[in-house]
């Protein structure tokens, strides 16, 4: 930054000459207030919020939140004006028998969903309703409810997007380590594309420790945008990472380049590691993986190399988060890499991100209920069923299926789309549909909602104050929050007005006998910071700070685990092993492809296509179209923007397509924010298509992933 | 007529666009739109992708680009109302009071850097955010941008990091040949 400029000032607007000089529009009343964007959820990223004349204006970054660092990406400029979408819900509403939505009373909608639940928890028990949704900073409530009625099915849309890297970690290492990307001299990205699927912080500190002279290799299909910034672009074969890395190890540990003090301190297994990894030399992965061998032996040696400060990025959904049938073992050849090198809780490694403990509700006399004894509906965390999945992510597209058997009769969905980002919307319509009781809580009227029984408007993020959080806790424990920017604009309600006034018909209102900012005192009361405070400075840190050095993992041995007896236990390969993957496109049809996705800057999950300036963007800069590798569309008679048919076995659409010599020959590649079909989103309706609707049901046999990548398409001009 | 000169000093504003570290997130292009309040289709920066190479020796640039604020600028030149003027500061700014909507600096212009205001009918682009700049503010697409390919500053103050960089940098000016003299330095990798 220039010296002598301040981010973060308020501008009041234009003087006279100005006005007509910046065609800035001069004002009188400018305020700027601190709360935490929702423009993907994930992140949550401070920000100052401007109101001018009443009027929610711009964003800027605050400087000292982690995961922004005063930065903000196009989705947060642009989501704050999706307050004014003309498409909000603007009251509750019901469904007529004649699928229309006709507005209702709070007091009514209220009164009837609980009657309706009452009945069906009483012929079906509580492990008959679920509640899923993007696991927000509001997560506590869900849990909160959801077991005040006796029900364990709380459920995020993780198994569509990170489980195996999750359960891979926690298996290896007792937790979902974070990134010191700063301090990297050598910065390995498997999959994963932190300028796509943003995360500010992660491309910010790949860029600072480039300044500084660190090399960064990517591992990718296709040409990913932080391939652009790479020393590096491997354009590997999707599907075979787990060639390479195992390949990687193979070198890593047959040359003695591991770091042997650390691994004999602080690992166990090694032995079995190193007899099972025999077979997988570099000569062997080429032939799988298509990265020739000496680059292989290349990455290797320069990986280890910069030991401990060198790191494989722990990965999010592109790579291993939830892609294939090979992604937990993917995900434990990552965690396992980065343990041979010694870089666990290592300056330049991976570390335990250290989060604050909240003060709770039963401090401030506000009963707890009781974690439910009954297993999970979708067999999360259930031995004989997914054993390595989480008790809190669940199995999300196993809701359709549990439906249609009888065995969920309830759900409530918020702030997630299930119908839409789920795999064959087809299956997932019917499953929705044949529950006796479904409700949406949302801002807008997504496909889910727009299969639901009661659609129940939440403020928008800039109406409303959620709870304390403490997402930003990475080197040093951070809290910060959503607070109230305006008022609300229609007859909306908070989550937690909405939770409370569903529980009084419920039985369960003792639980909900409190304010939010009575909880957000709670919260805050071990750490002497007021609300007041934290509003206005939109962040506090309160520790702990991070410390270099080994901790015991939450494992059963206490080390890390190259070698997991637990999941053997469970029948699961207790090392990774080579896994071909589940669908391989047909090498003997020209129009054969892998379908894989990936986020674009400008968009997350089917949230944000419906924003008017991001549609915007995605038509001016023509992103709505399929990648495919140049030689491979020439050889079937495609031009750069041909319309194409792209089919498999569960669907079927056309899309315009983009050629390139930025992709693997063997895959499609295809942004994963479009296909919306909700009538009710009119700026989105009919843009572009999604992989959802070409991907099977699929649940890995570790914790029940979606194999999002193993869908095999013929594409053909249309 | 001219804008108010209230730094005190003169400066020279200048901005430096490093390519090489930009991966095209538009998170610029979405802050300017905010901060001019601006129509959905209207904007005053963008972001060009180039491609180079065959698989799998294949490598791409992101190119941010707007108004390039020329020390000698076509669109001041052919301007017939004056309404298209130069500051003191550096800065090519629009009086869009004068402005007659003939379109001729947005014909002239080799960056394509100005559009017309659909609902007012007068030009307008990219002010080197010249409002928050009165607040000792960097532009809007600066502050924003995660890898900091955007560096602002004063070109007449040889302490300042932009004079730094444009000394010790391989830089380029796009366009040099036409001699617009234009203050938006590129490195280009």
């Amino acid at each position: 930054m220039a010296s002598g400029f301040a981010a973060g000032t308020v501008s009041c607007g234009a003087k006279n000459g100005q006005e007509a000089a910046t065609g800035i529009k001069a004002s009188a009343d400018v305020k700027k207030i601190a709360t935490q964007c929702q423009g993907c959820g994930a992140n949550r990223c401070g920000i100052y919020v401007y109101v001018k004349d009443g009027r929610v204006w711009k964003v800027e970054g605050n400087p000292r939140t982690y995961n922004n660092a005063g930065t903000v990406c196009p989705r947060g400029h642009a989501y704050i004006k999706e307050l004014y979408n003309p498409d909000r819900i603007r009251q509750p509403l019901k469904r007529t028998p004649e699928g229309k939505y006709e507005p209702i009373s709070w007091e009514l909608a209220f009164q009837e969903i609980s009657t309706k639940l009452n009945l069906i928890i009483m012929d079906n028990g509580p492990q008959s309703v679920f509640w899923a949704q993007y696991p927000m900073a509001n997560i506590p409530l869900a849990f909160r409810f959801m077991h005040a009625l006796g029900s364990p099915n709380t459920i995020t849309h993780g198994a569509t997007c990170f489980t195996a890297r999750n359960a891979a970690f926690n298996a290896t290492c007792g937790g979902l380590p974070d990134n010191d990307l700063k301090n990297s001299r050598y910065i390995i990205l498997v999959g994963r594309n932190p300028a796509g699927g943003v995360k500010l912080q992660q491309i910010k500190d790949i860029a600072d420790a480039k300044r500084q002279g660190a090399r960064l290799v990517v591992l990718d299909p296709r040409h990913s945008e932080t391939a652009a910034i790479a020393d590096d672009w491997l354009p590997i074969k999707p599907a075979t990472d787990l060639a390479f890395l195992l390949a990687m190890l193979n070198v890593i540990i047959e040359q003695g380049l591991y770091d042997q003090r650390f691994v004999s301190e602080h690992t166990v297994g090694f032995d079995n590691l190193r007899d099972g990894l025999v077979t997988y030399p570099p000569e062997w992965a080429e032939k799988i993986c298509d990265i020739p061998k000496e680059t292989i032996y290349r990455v290797a040696r320069e990986f280890a190399s910069y030991k401990p400060r060198a790191l494989i990025h722990r990965g999010y959904h592109g790579g291993y988060g939830a892609g294939y049938f090979n992604s937990f073992q993917t995900a434990r050849a990552v965690a396992i890499l980065n343990a041979a090198i010694g870089n666990y809780e290592a300056v330049g490694g991976l570390f335990i991100p250290l989060k604050p403990a909240l003060g709770e509700l039963i401090n401030g006399g506000h009963p707890a209920p009781n974690i439910p004894d009954i297993e999970k509906t979708d067999g999360a965390g259930v031995p004989g069923r997914y054993p390595s999945a989480s008790y809190s992510d669940g199995i999300v597209h196993a809701v359709p299926e549990l439906a249609l058997s009888g065995k969920l009769k309830a759900g409530f969905v918020y702030h997630m789309n299930p119908v839409r980002t789920n795999p064959n919307p087809t299956r997932v319509i019917a499953g929705y549909k044949k529950l006796e009781l479904l409700v949406t809580i949302d801002c807008v009227m997504s496909e889910t909602a727009a299969a639901s029984h009661y659609v129940l408007p939440e403020s928008f993020f800039l109406e409303r104050d959620d709870h304390v959080d403490t997402v930003h806790s990475g080197p040093v424990g951070q809290l910060t929050m959503v607070q109230q920017v305006v008022k609300p604009m229609y007859d909306t309600k908070p989550m937690l007005e909405i939770i409370t006034g569903l529980s009084k018909g419920l039985g369960i209102g003792k639980y909900f006998n409190f304010t939010m900012d009575e909880c957000n005192t709670l919260r805050l009361q071990p750490f002497g910071v007021t609300l007041e405070e934290l509003k206005r400075e939109g962040v506090i840190e309160v520790g702990p700070r991070w410390v270099e050095g080994f901790k015991p993992c939450k494992t059963p041995s206490g080390k890390i685990e190259f070698y997991s007896s637990q999941l053997e236990k469970w029948g699961l390969d207790p090392m990774p092993r080579w896994q071909k993957p589940l669908v391989s496109p047909n090498p003997s049809d020209k129009n054969s492809f892998r379908l894989i996705h990936g986020k674009q800057a400008i968009h997350t999950h089917s949230m944000t296509a419906n924003v008017p300036y991001l549609m915007q963007l995605s038509n001016r800069y023509d992103m709505i179209r399929l990648w495919i590798n140049r030689q491979r569309a020439e050889a079937i008679g495609l031009k750069d923007g041909d319309t194409v048919v792209v089919e498999s076995d569960v669907g079927k659409g056309s899309v315009k397509v983009r050629l390139t010599e930025g992709l693997h020959p063997s895959a499609v590649w295809m942004p994963s924010g479009y296909g919306i079909f909700s009538k009710y989103l009119k700026t989105a309706y009919g843009k572009g298509i999604n992989y959802n609707d070409f991907l099977n049901t699929y649940f890995d046999p570790a914790v029940g992933h979606v194999m999002s990548n193993e869908i095999i398409v013929r594409v053909a001009k249309a | 007529m001219s804008a108010p000169e209230s730094l005190g000093k003169l400066p020279k504003w200048a901005m430096l666009i490093d390519t090489t570290k930009c991966v095209g997130c538009l998170a610029c292009v979405a802050a300017c739109h905010n901060q001019n309040e601006l129509p959905v289709t209207e904007y005053f920066n963008r972001v060009e992708e180039q491609e180079f190479g065959r698989f799998p020796n294949y490598n791409r640039r992101f190119l941010p680009m707007q108004c390039q604020h020329c020390d000698n600028p076509p669109c001041v030149s052919v301007c017939p109302t004056g309404a298209s003027y130069k500051r003191s500061d550096g800065i090519v700014a629009i009086d869009t009071r004068r402005c007659i909507g003939c379109k001729y600096c947005i014909l002239s212009c080799p960056y394509k850097a100005r559009m017309i205001n659909k609902e007012h009918g007068y030009v307008h682009k990219c002010s080197f955010c010249a409002v928050l700049l009165e607040n000792k503010t960097l532009p809007a697409c600066v502050g924003t941008c995660p890898t900091g390919v955007r560096v602002f500053g004063d070109l007449n103050d040889p302490n300042s990091e932009i004079s730094k960089l444009a000394a010790s940098k391989k830089t380029v000016q796009i366009g040099k040949d036409l001699n617009t003299k234009s203050s938006i330095y590129y490195i280009i990798g």
